[in-house]
């Protein structure tokens, strides 16, 4: 019993993973927390929706499509509201960030209605291993989680554009003067960004019902991912995911699920009491 | 004796932050291999003034060119492009890249010309021992004079025509100041021209070929650094 909430738990930290380590990127590269991040979730859904459930097309297409639509619009989104604001604090940048977020629901609400809408998918009998109850969207979301993990991982590690965003993320005037435009990597940063978020809109589409709300029920638990983690650290962010994920999932074991949120909000607490750098805040060098 | 060619060149430079100008009117003539140091007071607009020549700030009258090429209206990568490296002050490597990170980000965004090659890597690493050895390490974790090295040799690795060093000795204990000054003329006696603001005045002068005295945004003095000691008084230079 206890093993499959630790399972279901580690499922849904997957899903939180993804926006977790988008937020987190943003963060380390334009310096402000990101609150349209639920928002953008919910708009990658229901670009899935359109293609899976108006055009026909098998989901992983539709989610495909979907998200290599939605990296465009938030380069867009950056191009049209944040870069007017680049070089304002990080709380301009936040309350810039949660209108944004308004704005986005509002456009789903306004398009698809306030009702629960759901993919055309085949409804398929769970399988079941070493007592654990696991179903067809479980396999598929850690599947699709870890190879998003480690794509972007490899980008960040090994290639010329990831040593750049973590170069922007250290020092941009740096960056500057080693021939490294911030205007193309922050493009790329929100490419790479949108490209996580839609996806995990489209896992989060097959764990539960599609509405204009879909993404407030991530978004505490993004930041608690994050800020757990260490902001600015995406390996921090996968952990405290996962971590967050857990504890949620366990934490309905002792309190009724519909709060299994104030967990997050306690954890986020706590750590900023006790470890205000997160978990591997340490491990990254200020100076 | 021929007149070495011109490689760096202002032209009645004025810029500033805010309402009013930090520095103004300021032209030089950089000869090709040349070590051209800036010197002044606190205060006399000796970062602000390295800073427009990287591109960090905006030129608000005047021009700069490198090599007769005018780069007035570019951005400092577009700087970098056209051969103008720059090592700031501090902050001058990326921590939490590794040693080898740091090499390879400084060029991996340049035009092709600019792209280090393999020779340009070997060559630079054979200038910086302290850091050849050391590739995977985090540049965070290196002393002030280690990082000072590191900055230089990314700098170098683009092959730049003019390297632009802001106060290389400050922060570094005595013991790393004569070695970093002896490392400036090593890498000069390459060929490559140098531009360097110091607070050090001694060291500094130990290396120039050129002086400038910047005093309150202004140019009081630009001359051979060996007139300095022997025809005029830096104190009242400097001081009024």
């Amino acid at each position: 019993m206890t093993a499959q909430y630790i399972f279901n738990g580690f499922v849904s930290g997957m899903i939180l993973a993804l926006p977790a380590v988008a937020l987190t990127l943003i963060y380390g590269i334009l310096k402000f927390p990101n609150f349209a991040s639920g928002a953008m979730l919910t708009v990658g859904a229901y670009l899935a929706l359109i293609f899976n459930v108006y055009l026909g097309m098998p989901l992983l297409w539709a989610a495909i499509i979907g998200s290599l639509i939605f990296a465009l619009i938030a380069v867009g989104i950056d191009q049209a509201v944040f870069r007017q604001l680049r070089e304002r604090t990080a709380i301009t940048l936040l309350v810039c960030s949660m209108g944004v977020s308004f704005v986005l629901e509002n456009i789903a609400r306004f398009i698809f209605g306030n009702g629960a809408r759901s993919y055309d998918l085949a409804i398929a009998r769970p399988k079941h291993f070493f007592g654990l109850r696991i179903n067809n969207e479980q396999i598929i979301t850690a599947a699709t989680a870890v190879a998003a993990m480690i794509v972007v991982y490899f980008i960040l590690r090994h290639t010329a554009l990831g040593r750049a965003m973590r170069a922007v993320a250290d020092n941009p005037s740096l960056a500057a003067v080693r021939g490294v435009r911030r205007e193309s990597i922050v493009r790329w940063t929100w490419a790479i960004t949108g490209t996580l978020t839609a996806v995990a809109g489209v896992l989060a589409g097959m764990d539960r019902a599609i509405d204009p709300l879909l993404g407030w029920n991530y978004i505490v638990s993004t930041f608690a991912a994050a800020i757990l983690g260490g902001l600015g650290n995406p390996v921090g962010a996968v952990i405290g995911a996962l971590t967050v994920g857990v504890v949620e999932e366990t934490s309905t074991l002792f309190i009724p699920p519909n709060y299994r949120q104030v967990v997050s909000f306690l954890a986020i607490a706590l750590l900023l009491i006790l470890r205000p750098q997160g978990l591997l805040g340490a491990a990254k060098i200020k100076k | 004796m021929t007149a070495r060619e011109i490689v760096l060149k202002t032209k009645d430079v004025a810029a500033g932050y805010g309402g009013g100008d930090i520095i103004s009117n300021i032209s030089i003539d950089v000869e090709e291999g040349q070590i051209f140091t800036v010197i002044g007071p606190n205060g006399s607009g000796k970062s602000t003034f390295i800073k427009v020549l990287a591109g960090l700030l905006h030129t608000r009258v005047g021009g700069i060119s490198i090599k007769d090429e005018q780069i007035t209206p570019l951005a400092a990568p577009e700087r970098v492009a056209k051969g103008l490296a720059y090592v700031p002050q501090e902050y001058n490597v990326f921590p939490n890249l590794t040693i080898n990170e740091n090499l390879r980000v400084s060029t991996e965004f340049l035009k092709r010309d600019r792209c280090a090659t393999g020779e340009q890597r070997e060559r630079v690493l054979n200038m910086f021992p302290e850091i050849a050895t050391r590739l995977t390490l985090r540049a965070g974790h290196l002393s002030g004079g280690q990082r000072q090295m590191l900055a230089f040799a990314c700098a170098m690795m683009a092959a730049p025509v003019v390297l632009l060093l802001d106060e290389p000795s400050a922060g570094l204990s005595p013991k790393f100041v004569a070695e970093i000054f002896d490392r400036i003329k090593a890498v000069n006696r390459t060929g490559l021209t140098v531009v360097m603001i110091e607070q050090n005045v001694k060291e500094a002068l130990r290396i120039a070929d050129t002086v400038m005295v910047l005093v309150n945004g202004a140019t009081r003095l630009s001359v051979p650094a060996s007139e300095i000691g022997s025809t005029h008084d830096l104190h009242k230079l400097f001081l009024g």
